[in-house]
């Protein structure tokens, strides 16, 4: 072991958390070389990439028709999102930085599958048009705007029509994978019921929600507008909905003549600090936070191995209790490693528990949407209502296979805590053991803090991982896939019936017949996408497994990996002598005390 | 021109449709549904009641005043019509409130040229409707009831256009429904579908017209606005999803409507302001409605004529009335008004009322009695009742305009197929753009009677072989009977 590690660090650290948490990785890279831990350095290594291209999702949602594609264009000041009077947005947008202006079509199923398109064509695929053909799941548009260079990904998504709407249910998926919402309306009306009971759902998906009042220049009330919508989110619970009036007309005007004054009217200054502070800001910090986490935790690995050493090379006679302890620690390592550790019990148990509870919650959700389609039918002559039933069905069964999901992701949520909990009690009190009669610099005193962060990085890395396991997911997929999932027709075999006689009887039959007809093709949907949905559950279930499995199984063997080096170090100390054994303490004190100070350094970073 | 077929047809039915209400009251009698078939039956010889429905803020309000030509129904930014209300025609004006069983008079007054209603003291809630009587020209022909938007976040007050268009086991108290829409919602589609029967004319375009409300704000506000809402709405109409549940769909700029139908010389006279400013200058001031009341202070304009111009007119509204007052369009406030008026959408709205509604008000007024009758004699069977019930089925099984109607509405559901022209054709002659005769044939308004003549004999003559031959689809020579009924109906109106 080489002393060279983590020695010059600047003192004053300076720019941003990201800029900051990026030296502190680096630091922590060089010390995993020094100190010879190339396993640890994996995924600092990660860590690094990140954030050095941190990724920021804002989704900008809302009804129909109420500008969420001119408030992405103002936003970037470019007409990347096309706007038109009639067509609406019908797959979601991508504006993210490039150094070059360039358009990607993304094809469903295949996230790989890419393909290059001219700026100008973008329209054609973006705007509904009714073609059917395969279809694009988005469209990833990059250009040069110093907005996104943070980072920052606006996403222009299709007009929700209505809670209950299957757009609905594919913006709240998006939205539960997004860093924050902007939810658009315009100041032509005050909100509507809907609009408020979507902004609910998705403001239980995503904490960060901001509501952008558009059209400011057209609607002299406005202002009345504006009060009228803060009185209504003030009347929702929890912490307030901030409420910010733009115009972008005014916006896209001031940008083409560069007039600051115009600018300042149409209020994006202040929607575009807002979006930098909030979104960019809180993204920014959180990243860093995960890599304090991660350095935090490297320090205690590493320190672990020097501060057996130390107690060893101090007092010669508890250096054997030293290695023993240490080799009672390392059967205990080992057995973390193995399926009957508690945490790998806990998770097995767990995802059995929660596939089986996720299918019957799907299974008693479709089951509830065939009764009500039956009632429905009961009610009504399909020939009339088929049309209308199939819209229906599928806005339905969409909204269920989201409640669904959502139950899904804040189950797994749990587990994976739970999981976190075992494996940090477990591998907490094995880190710690060696540590425990040294009077010297990692001091009892920092255990608490030391905690919080611990179990910080136990738990978010694992969400880190989780959230993989659903972005690769699901809704997107399924919801997509519905699409492919049709009702079909049913026989219409209608007679129109004019004449004295019969009248009644022979509608009454005609009637009966398709609403058995109706009923069985309702059956088959619903059959079909319980089939899809519960392989999509399990499967992403079975991801979630393996990532955390994966995940803990690596933090086990570096544990394991740390408690040898350090039996290694406390062995050889005892077998030094006494001058080598001076020596070596200076040593030895030295690497413990630049640890600390990388560590306090990490500490100072997280916020 | 008006109504041929219906001229011949209908006093029969209207006959018919009262012996069987005079019979519905004998059954009946000593139940309270007897005064309501009474009532019923009173209603054939009232104006035609038309509801003028639609979601929350789609400008009900401000389309009923440009209808009734007055600003009675009270418009606002914020949600504003929160109880039903029943707008006929009377000898004296007068207010009064439904509280439960009882009516009560209100006090009103007339300020600022609109309508002040004092609930006095009762609670918006208990009051289950309003209805104002007021001496109008245009209520003559029609009862106007505007209703609280779907949608609202006042629940109790959705539920009550609900309970209005949909109760649930009563026929609808409108015998026709002006569904406003704006951008084609979910939710639209299925508050018409609720609203339509099942009984008389299966879900069916017959009793509603599609308004694209605010249509000005489709191009938030562009010169061009009224283009682009054409344009939409055109592609609405022609939606199989709304064909089955509207007759057609008509763009209408309410505000602007309004304010046409109610336009002053002194409003002329401010607008003239803004138009004697340089192109330029106007465009700049027009940018943005806090400009247009705070920016130039030069204009001659106070902030306060300022507002109130923008609420009478809206930005779209200030922007087309100065332009065309500048290109000289226009020059006088009565020219400006008929202008507006045209451009607002309002004439050809006024056009398919016509047309659609008022001309068939007959068969529209018996389908409701009907409904009325077959509901009760489901809902509460008595001795007698079956009988009712199938006296009931003859009449609507029988009468050709009802007939008309069911092909009308099996056309627009896509039950009888064929080739485009012919089923626009067979749409035509059974009275679906319209009931008069030159509409049916496809003629010009000023046609003179040897061409209806020759036109519907060349209809009747093709309509016949189309019937019979053997190449017809089963739906096809059904619907070709009734056309052949309907030529008929033509030929013998024009021989009078």
């Amino acid at each position: 072991m080489t002393k060279a590690a983590a020695s010059t660090a600047p003192a004053v650290p300076t720019g941003g958390p990201a800029a900051r948490a990026g030296d502190l990785v680096d630091l922590g890279l060089r010390a995993c070389e020094a100190f010879g831990r190339p396993d640890l350095a994996g995924r600092l290594a990660g860590m690094k990439a990140r954030l050095a291209d941190p990724v920021s999702h804002i989704v900008v949602a809302g009804e129909f028709k109420q500008g969420k594609s001119s408030l992405v264009n103002a936003l970037v000041g470019a007409p990347v999102c096309p706007v038109d009077d009639d067509a609406a947005t019908a797959v979601p947008t991508y504006v993210r930085h490039g150094d070059e202006a360039s358009a990607e079509l993304v094809w469903q199923g295949d996230e790989q599958r890419r393909e290059a398109i001219a700026l100008a064509d973008v329209r054609q695929h973006v705007v509904e048009n009714g073609t059917e053909g395969e279809r694009v799941a988005g469209v990833e548009v990059r250009i040069p705007r110093a907005i996104l260079a943070g980072g920052m990904v606006l996403v222009d998504t299709p007009g929700v029509g209505g809670l209950g709407s299957a757009h609905a249910a594919a913006s709240l998926a998006a939205i539960s994978l997004a860093d924050a919402v902007l939810f658009v309306t315009s100041a032509a009306q005050e909100l509507t019921r809907s609009e408020i009971d979507f902004l609910r759902r998705a403001r239980a998906l995503c904490p960060t929600v901001a509501c952008v009042l558009t059209k400011t220049d057209f609607y002299p009330a406005w202002r009345r507008i504006r009060e009228l919508d803060e009185a209504h989110l003030a009347a929702e619970p929890g912490p307030a909905v901030p409420l910010l009036a733009v115009s972008s007309s005014l916006r896209a005007r001031a940008v083409k003549n560069s007039d600051a004054g115009l600018n300042a009217e149409s209020g994006y200054p202040g929607l575009i600090e807002f979006v930098r502070d909030l979104v960019g800001g809180s993204a920014e910090q959180r990243l860093a936070n995960e890599a304090a986490a991660e350095v935090v935790s490297l320090c205690d690995q590493l320190g672990a191995s020097f501060a057996a050493e130390r107690e060893a090379l101090a007092d010669p006679v508890s250096a054997q209790r030293v290695v023993d302890e240490l080799t009672a620690v390392k059967s205990r390592v080992e057995q973390l490693k193995t399926a009957a550790a508690r945490w790998n019990q806990t998770l097995t148990d767990g995802i059995a528990d929660l596939t089986s509870d996720i299918d019957h919650d799907l299974r008693s959700r479709i089951r509830a949407v065939t009764a009500e389609a039956d009632e429905a039918l009961e009610k009504s002559d399909p020939a009339d209502t088929w049309q209308e039933m199939g819209s229906w069905l599928q806005a339905k069964t969409a909204a269920e296979l989201l409640t669904n999901y959502e139950l899904l992701r804040d189950r797994a949520t749990d587990l994976s805590e739970r999981v976190g909990e075992h494996f940090r009690a477990a591998s907490g009190v094995l880190l710690r053991t060696p540590t425990v009669h040294d009077p010297t610099p990692l001091a009892a005193g920092e255990v608490d803090q030391d905690l919080d962060l611990k179990k910080m990085r136990v738990v978010k890395q694992a969400m880190v991982a989780i959230k993989g396991a659903y972005g690769s997911a699901v809704m997107f997929s399924l919801l997509g896939s519905m699409v492919g999932i049709v009702l079909g027709p049913i026989g219409v075999g209608i007679g129109l019936v004019l004449g004295h006689r019969g009248l009644r009887e022979e509608k009454k039959r005609q009637v009966q017949k398709r609403r058995t007809e109706a009923r069985n093709a309702v059956r088959r949907y619903c059959d079909k996408v319980t089939f899809v949905a519960a392989k999509d559950s399990r499967d992403t279930l079975r991801r979630v497994q393996r990532e955390l499995r994966d995940h803990y199984t690596s933090l086990a063997e570096e544990l394991n990996k740390s408690n040898a080096a350090a039996l290694t170090a406390a062995t050889e100390a005892a077998n030094r002598s006494q001058t080598d054994r001076v020596k070596r303490l200076k040593d030895v004190d030295a690497e413990l005390e630049r640890l600390r100070k990388l560590r306090a350094r990490a500490e100072a970073v997280a916020r | 021109m008006s109504g041929a077929t219906e001229r011949i047809m209908t006093p029969r039915l209207t006959d018919r449709t009262r012996t069987v209400l005079a019979h519905g009251i004998e059954v009946y009698r000593g139940t309270p549904h007897a005064a309501r078939l009474a009532a019923a039956r009173d209603r054939l010889d009232d104006p035609l009641r038309v509801a003028v429905a639609g979601r929350v803020k789609a400008g009900k309000s401000t389309l009923l005043n440009a209808l009734v030509g007055e600003r009675l129904a009270p418009t606002d930014a914020g949600e504003c019509t929160r109880i039903v209300t029943w707008y006929r025609d009377g000898h004296t004006y007068q207010v009064r409130a439904q509280v439960g069983r009882e009516q009560r008079q209100l006090r009103f007054a007339r300020e600022h040229d609109r309508l002040d209603i004092d609930l006095g003291g009762l609670n918006a809630d208990d009051v289950s409707e309003l209805v104002v009587t007021w001496p109008a020209q245009a209520l003559r022909a029609v009862t106007l009831v505007d209703t609280p938007g779907i949608g609202s976040l006042t629940t109790s007050a959705a539920r009550r256009t609900w309970d209005l268009l949909v109760p649930d086991e009563e026929e609808t108290p409108a015998d026709a429904v002006v569904y406003l829409m704006r951008h084609l919602h979910a939710g639209d589609v299925e508050f018409l579908r609720a609203f339509h029967d099942a009984e008389v004319s299966r879900p069916s375009p017959v009793n509603a017209i599609g308004v694209l409300s605010r249509a000005d704000e489709i191009a938030v506000g562009r010169l061009d606005s009224m283009a682009s809402a054409r344009r939409v709405a055109t592609r609405l109409g022609a939606d199989p999803n709304v064909r089955r549940l509207v007759q057609s769909v008509v763009p209408v700029a309410g505000l602007l409507a309004e304010t046409a139908v109610t336009l002053t010389e002194e409003e002329v006279a401010r607008l003239r302001r803004i138009a004697d400013l340089p192109v330029k200058e106007a465009e700049e001031l027009l940018l943005s409605a806090d400009r247009f009341t705070s920016s130039k202070p030069e204009l001659g304009l106070t902030e306060l004529e300022r507002s109130a111009l923008l609420t009478r007119f809206g930005v779209f509204g200030v922007r087309l009335a100065s332009t065309m007052l500048r290109r000289g369009v226009a020059g006088t406030a009565s020219e400006l008004a008929t202008e507006l008026a045209d451009r607002s959408g309002l004439g050809r709205l006024q056009e398919l009322l016509r047309s659609l509604f008022f001309e068939r008000r007959d068969v529209l007024k018996c389908r409701s009695a009907l409904l009325a009758v077959a509901e009760l004699t489901h809902a509460w069977p008595r001795p007698g009742s079956e009988r009712l019930a199938a006296e009931v089925e003859e009449v609507v099984a029988s009468a050709h305009p009802f007939n008309e109607l069911r092909v009308l509405s099996g056309l627009r559901a896509g039950w009888v197929s064929g080739k485009d022209e012919v089923l626009d054709e067979l749409e035509r002659v059974i009275g679906g753009s319209g009931g008069a005769t030159h509409q049916r044939l496809r003629l010009p308004a000023d046609a003179g009677g040897p061409e209806l003549n020759a036109a519907a004999v060349t209809a009747l003559e093709r309509w016949q072989r189309r019937a019979e031959s053997p190449m017809t689809s089963y739906e096809m020579a059904v619907a070709a009977r009734v056309a052949v009924r309907s030529c008929e109906g033509m030929l013998a109106d024009l021989s009078r």
